[in-house]
């Protein structure tokens, strides 16, 4: 039993079996879509419809009561499936797209239908490929020479690494020319909605390799698991290890290009080029049939969304090419001589030039932001507090400095690709996360400066020296007696060593004063900040530095360790070091003048008198001084002038020896007894000078950006 | 931009069907105009002709030929009234049409001549050729 239907069909009224009719009108729709780069398509599908009405109409004369699916099926046979006729089309339509400024139909559907655009998509050059023919493709779509493309490209990957994974995401997205001329079979990258977890993307990828969507999965999820957990290791230590990036947040940033790039498989064609099934009227039905089982109700609602996001790319893109259209027209009325079109030529390839350079600055830039602040990821912990402070310093690593690196990216692609997909959600999709960055980078510098609102009250502790009673001093760092891990690509300057669990700040501060007794006597003097006075204060008892007299020599640790647990938080130490007169000291290099590493949120901080005390005598490393009544003088005649002559009156009288090492072995110092004499000491201050004095500054935090974009443009 | 594909082909690779339906595209176009210059005709006409000569055309095909060929002045239409249902479109030749049709008529015989040749040397020379390189 089957229902009867009478329709209207090319000015006759034909009745008609209600699933014959479905099969006919699923045939007129294809061909309207196989026509629908035809100039005179209307006139086409219209005049197939009026021989098909004819046909029916011949049918029904024979005294058929009604058009049946054999009778509409034999006739769609001898008419032509569009896949019957394809070859002919795709070989007429390959020779169409030659020919340039050609105009074809917007996908805008219907609704838009005499939008034209001129289209010259962005496709991969089979012809003239080297690798994948991307650079061949780019140099087509711009109408450049392809070698410069080339160069940039490779300019691009040697800068910064990316270009491999331009080239990979292009290489897979982008279709090749040989399937659009020949017409070719092939399947697409779509993202898969019906399958999808997060964007489908990973659905549109098994559909598209034809395994099962775990296995895409857990391939992009192996490594992002690896990436958190082991988020330390690739940070500061491995960095330049390429593949160690696209391989761990690598994949979430591929992910997350890959669903900005590739299209959503919206329509039933795009669904079967997705699976690759040959496209033709029985494929289609099919999935119509399992989407209507699978989908029923929400068909309608689908297909409105549909029908509005189709209206509107189409009325977006309509726009552009108006204007590309305009531009391109003047560009061809420009270039109508010959030495015209060669000197449009060579502005074109400037122009182009100039673009690519800017833009490559520009994402070079932000990335180069980025990568200094994923260098700067292993110092997280010693920063951040962990609950909110640290959801907000990831919210700001993630929103406020890569989003903007990945949207600029992006973007560039979508430009270059022509993408149909809707711009405006991801520009707001975009801008929604950079303001989500802003918030989390606000708060997190709320939060932390927060942190430093108070000090510890300043408490000067006398620290016992085993033997204060000796001629001469000598204040230098404790011997490296662990291994420290120093990276040689992520060097943190005021960072002395980082260790597993430590880091070493020396934010160490030495002050020489005048004993007034006969022996040396050492004062320590421990400073924290904190978000309240008693946190300032237990976190300087936390404060873990010891200064230790070993024989001759005051020995200072290495720097003030930070766990993450007491965090940094301006942690220093201030060291007076009393000199009685008529006796000697000497410092070592590096001590005293504060690699010093403080945050500074405009509380309290400037105020600090320790960090402008004039008590203090000023003194140079290495440089040998007597304590005398009047101050401190450098121990060594020709040393009394002004310490700008310092060096060129040293320099003669330096020894054959080698410069003295930074890290000088303890051993060449023997004991020496108090009742030294002069020609020893004299001796020894030859040893000692070295003939470079260094040049030290006060390092602030901003600094170590600074310090880390110069290792990176190396 | 580009419309749904629903090209499809599972290779591209030369094979014989498609050598043949490549040869039979290229006179296509000039097997339909030699109807056509006979007298006005009616598509499916042309379907039965064609089909007469056992040369097989879809009206699929042959609707957008015809188009393009109208579009580009050679053809032209007229309505004709039917005695059942609608007028009819009618195809006949325009005067470009038929400067192109004989044209095409030139290149043909010059073609068909060239083939001949080609083909019956190639039936002589060939086996001699292929004892000599042995």
């Amino acid at each position: 039993m089957k229902k009867v239907i009478n329709i209207n069909f090319q000015g006759r009224v034909i009745p008609i079996e209600e699933s014959a009719y479905e099969i006919l009108k699923r045939y007129i729709e294809s061909l309207r879509q196989f026509f629908a780069n035809e100039e005179g398509r209307d006139e086409i599908t219209n005049d197939i419809e009026s021989r098909i009405g004819e046909l029916f109409g011949e049918q029904l004369k024979k005294g058929v009561p009604c058009i049946t699916d054999a009778d509409v099926e034999s006739i769609i046979a001898s008419i032509g499936r569009p896949e019957d006729f394809e070859a002919d089309e795709a070989e007429y339509q390959g020779a169409k797209a030659k020919a340039t400024a050609e105009q074809t139909f917007t996908p805008g559907g219907g609704s838009q239908g005499h939008t034209h655009v001129r289209t010259e998509r962005f496709f991969r050059d089979e012809n003239n490929k080297l690798i994948g023919g991307v650079c061949a493709g780019l140099a087509n779509y711009f109408g450049i020479d392809k070698l410069v493309v080339r160069i940039l490209f490779i300019l691009f990957t040697l800068g910064f690494g990316f270009g491999v994974i331009a080239y990979l995401i292009l290489w897979v997205a982008i279709p090749s020319t040989a399937s659009e001329k020949i017409g070719a079979y092939r399947k697409r990258l779509f993202r898969n909605p019906e399958n999808k977890l997060i964007g489908g993307v990973c659905a549109g990828l098994a559909s598209y390799f034809g395994v099962h969507v775990w296995v895409p999965r857990i391939l992009f999820i192996i490594p992002f698991l690896s990436f958190v957990t082991n988020w330390h290791h690739w940070g500061a230590f491995n960095f330049p290890n390429f593949i160690n990036l696209s391989f761990s947040p690598g994949a979430v940033i591929i992910y997350i290009i890959l669903w900005l790039i590739l299209p959503e498989a919206v329509t039933t064609s795009d669904r079967l080029e997705m699976k690759g099934e040959k496209v033709d009227l029985n494929s289609i039905k099919n999935t119509i049939q399992k989407d209507m089982e699978g989908f029923g109700e929400r068909a309608k609602v689908f297909g409105k969304e549909v029908g509005e996001v189709a209206a509107q790319v189409g009325s977006e893109i309509g726009q552009r090419g108006k204007q590309v259209g305009s531009e391109a027209a003047g560009v061809a009325r420009k270039s109508g001589s010959t030495i015209g079109n060669a000197i449009g030529i060579i502005v074109k390839i400037f122009v182009y030039f100039i673009l690519g350079v800017v833009t490559i600055s520009i994402v070079g830039a932000l990335f180069g932001v980025g990568i200094a602040a994923t260098g700067l990821l292993p110092l997280k912990s010693y920063f951040i507090a962990d609950g909110w402070q640290n959801a907000l310093a990831w919210g700001t690593y993630i929103f406020f400095i890569w989003v903007p690196v990945i949207g600029l990216i992006t973007w560039i692609i979508r430009k270059i690709a022509r993408s149909k997909s809707n711009g405006s959600a991801l520009r707001f999709a975009f801008i929604a996360m950079w303001i989500l960055g802003w918030v989390c980078f606000i708060g997190l510098l709320a939060s932390v400066s927060n942190d430093f609102s108070y000090h510890n009250s300043p408490n000067e502790n006398a620290i016992g020296i085993s033997n204060p009673g000796v001629q001469k001093l000598q204040v230098k760092y404790v011997k490296n007696d662990r291994y420290y891990f120093n990276s040689s690509f992520l060097h943190l300057e005021p960072f002395a060593t980082l260790d597993e669990d430590t880091a070493f700040v020396r934010n160490i501060h030495l002050r020489l004063l005048k004993s007034d007794n006969d022996s040396f006597h050492v004062k320590m003097l421990k400073i924290a900040y904190g978000a309240s006075k008693q946190q300032a204060q237990q976190r300087a008892e936390n404060i873990n530095f010891n200064v230790n007299q070993k024989d001759s020599t005051l020995l200072f640790d290495r720097g003030i360790p930070i766990t993450k647990r007491d965090l940094f938080r301006n942690q220093s130490v201030y060291v007076t070091v009393y000199v009685p007169v008529g006796k000697k000291i000497i410092v070592n290099n590096g001590i005293g003048w504060a690699n010093d590493v403080h945050l500074n949120f405009g509380g309290d901080m400037d105020d600090w008198y320790w960090r402008n005390d004039n008590e203090g005598y000023d003194w140079d490393d290495n440089v040998e001084y007597i304590m005398t009544n009047e101050g401190l003088k450098p121990a060594h005649n020709s040393d009394v002038n002004d310490e700008d002559n310092n060096d060129s009156l040293s320099k003669p009288e330096e020894p054959a020896q080698p410069a003295e090492p930074k890290a000088v072995d303890s051993s060449r110092y023997h004991y020496q007894p108090t009742n030294d004499t002069e020609e020893n000491d004299a001796k020894k201050t030859e040893v000692s000078i070295t003939p470079v004095r260094t040049i030290k500054k006060a390092v602030k935090i901003t600094d170590i950006t600074s310090a880390l974009f110069e290792r990176l443009s190396l | 931009m580009h419309s749904f594909d629903l090209s499809f082909k599972k290779n591209s690779c030369m094979d014989i069907q498609n050598t043949q339906s490549q040869m039979r595209k290229g006179v296509l176009e000039f097997c339909i105009l030699s109807i056509i210059q006979q007298g006005e005709v009616y598509p499916s006409d042309i379907v039965d002709k064609m089909k007469g000569a056992n040369l097989h055309i879809l009206e699929g095909t042959l609707y957008p030929l015809l188009t393009r060929l109208k579009n580009a002045g050679y053809l032209t239409y007229r309505w004709v009234e039917s005695n059942s249902g609608p007028p009819r479109k009618y195809f006949l030749m325009t005067e470009a049409g038929l400067q192109f049709y004989s044209k095409l008529q030139r290149t043909w015989k010059e073609l068909a001549d060239a083939v001949e040749t080609l083909t019956s040397q190639d039936g002589k020379e060939n086996l001699p050729d292929e004892n000599t390189q042995q």
